[in-house]
């Protein structure tokens, strides 16, 4: 077995473990042992992974410690635990795909590294455009751009991956057909 | 009427330079190297453009052409090396003091292959009106109409810019930048979305232009309309000419290193034999 699909499996594991486990204090530990995995990276592992999941759980949070509030429950443990699962998964799935080849990980399975490279030329497409994008509003901005500015280019930017990301869904699924990937 | 700081002049040619080259260079690039993590995306480039020169910058696909093009927009800030525009080195902090920011940003427009990445304004007017509206300038719909006009969209000006084809679109981002006329137009790739009839078009509107134009694309025959100057990028990332377009044009020992020609087998009169030449593609 190579390198790449033993993490894979240790990583799937530890996807397991995770949801499994409920006290908060072994998920901590568990996020520690990542971080320490991480090393010299272990800090903007941590940035990384908090950011990601900012916004979703702030959302989920609040709405929960509302509810606990309304019916009169203490809302710690249940937070504690939602916020520390989540951090551990997202900080244990960067850390994975930074630490493995994912081609060579799924090798096993041609299937799989298909779809793999499908996703992964998307995603650098889309990272590109996204930059792209960024920089267009950036280039054309004398001044500081307006909130208005910024949701306008925001909008523009996401109907404009909707509409190539349904346009590539398409093409791929076309180009698959053709080359006998799929028997329907 | 509105008080422009520069027209098209119908019929003129500016791909020959106007004025002597010489003097003050406008932009000055030197020793740019640029990595992305351990990719080499440029290597130690460095040229001067001249004010009202039309420079055409060519080279093969990840040559590093648009990187190139955004460093000289300021907004990838090279890994080594110096970029002075019109005598300000332009950097992260040097365009954080507002009136430079203001100045470069008016005066150097470029010009996205990507035409959709320009574009998020409801209409195609406010599209054109952004530039002029945040600087404040007098006059903005007559603006607007003058430069919508010129590039051929003013029957578009209330459709959402998202509706257009490509090659509107395209047009729509260079009335957008020519609304703030700028003094340096940098244009990465802007044949690439257009017909051949818009593409003619727009060799003419360039040419009647007098603006300072740095311009990419890998269709070598378009190459000399566009400019008297050549800029090449080598597959190692490297500046490997700067000359006249037309020596480059017979050297195809060159052209081959640079991959702007290829090799392949074909008839002549019935006679099959392999040489390098160049075909014209989009």
């Amino acid at each position: 077995m190579n390198r790449d699909r033993l993490l894979l499996y240790l990583y799937l594991a530890g996807i397991l473990a995770a949801t499994l486990v409920h006290d908060p204090v072994w998920l901590g530990a568990g996020l520690v042992l990542v971080l320490l995995l991480a090393g010299r990276d272990a800090w903007r592992l941590l940035r990384r992974a908090l950011l990601a999941i900012l916004a979703f759980n702030t959302l989920i949070s609040l709405g929960y410690a509302l509810m606990a509030w309304w019916q009169e429950l203490s809302p710690w443990l249940t937070l504690a635990r939602l916020n520390l699962r989540v951090l551990l998964l997202t900080s244990l799935t960067f850390l994975f795909i930074a630490r493995a080849n994912l081609f060579r990980a799924l090798d096993f399975s041609k299937g799989l590294t298909y779809v793999l490279g499908l996703a992964y030329s998307q995603a650098l497409t889309f990272r590109r455009a996204h930059e792209d994008f960024r920089l267009a509003l950036a280039s054309r901005s004398l001044r500081r751009p307006r909130l208005m500015d910024r949701y306008r280019a925001s909008a523009a930017a996401a109907s404009w991956f909707l509409e190539k990301s349904l346009h590539a869904a398409t093409q791929s699924a076309q180009a698959l057909r053709s080359r006998g990937f799929f028997h329907d | 009427m509105t008080e422009l700081r520069y027209r098209v002049v119908k019929g003129a040619d500016t791909t020959t330079p106007p004025f002597a080259i010489g003097g003050k260079a406008l932009i000055e690039a030197t020793g740019i190297s640029h990595r992305f993590g351990s990719k080499e995306i440029l290597t130690d480039i460095g040229f001067q453009i001249h004010p009202g020169e039309k420079v055409v910058l060519l080279g093969c696909n990840g040559s590093g052409k648009s990187t190139l093009l955004k460093i000289l927009d300021g907004l990838i800030i090279p890994s080594a090396g110096r970029y002075t525009y019109d005598g300000e080195t332009i950097t992260p902090a040097s365009l954080k003091e507002a009136e430079l920011h203001r100045r470069f940003r008016g005066e150097v427009a470029l010009l996205f292959q990507n035409p959709d990445a320009m574009l998020f304004n409801p209409t195609v007017f406010d599209e054109i009106a952004f530039g002029p509206r945040q600087l404040g300038l007098a006059d903005v719909e007559g603006r607007v109409r003058h430069w919508a006009e010129q590039v051929g969209v003013a029957a578009h000006l209330q459709r959402p810019p998202f509706s257009l084809s490509g090659g509107e679109k395209q047009k729509v981002c260079l009335a957008a930048l020519l609304a703030l006329e700028p003094k340096v137009l940098l244009l990465d790739e802007p044949t690439a979305a257009l017909d051949p009839r818009s593409t003619g078009w727009l060799v003419d509107f360039l040419s009647g232009l007098g603006v300072t134009i740095l311009i990419t694309t890998h269709n070598l025959s378009l190459a000399p309309e566009l400019g008297s100057r050549a800029l090449v990028l080598g597959e190692d990332h490297r500046l490997i000419y700067d000359g006249e377009i037309q020596g480059l044009l017979g050297d195809m020992r060159l052209l081959a290193a640079a991959n702007l020609v290829h090799t392949h087998r074909h008839r002549h009169g019935g006679v099959e034999h392999r040489h390098s030449h160049v075909h014209d593609w989009q």
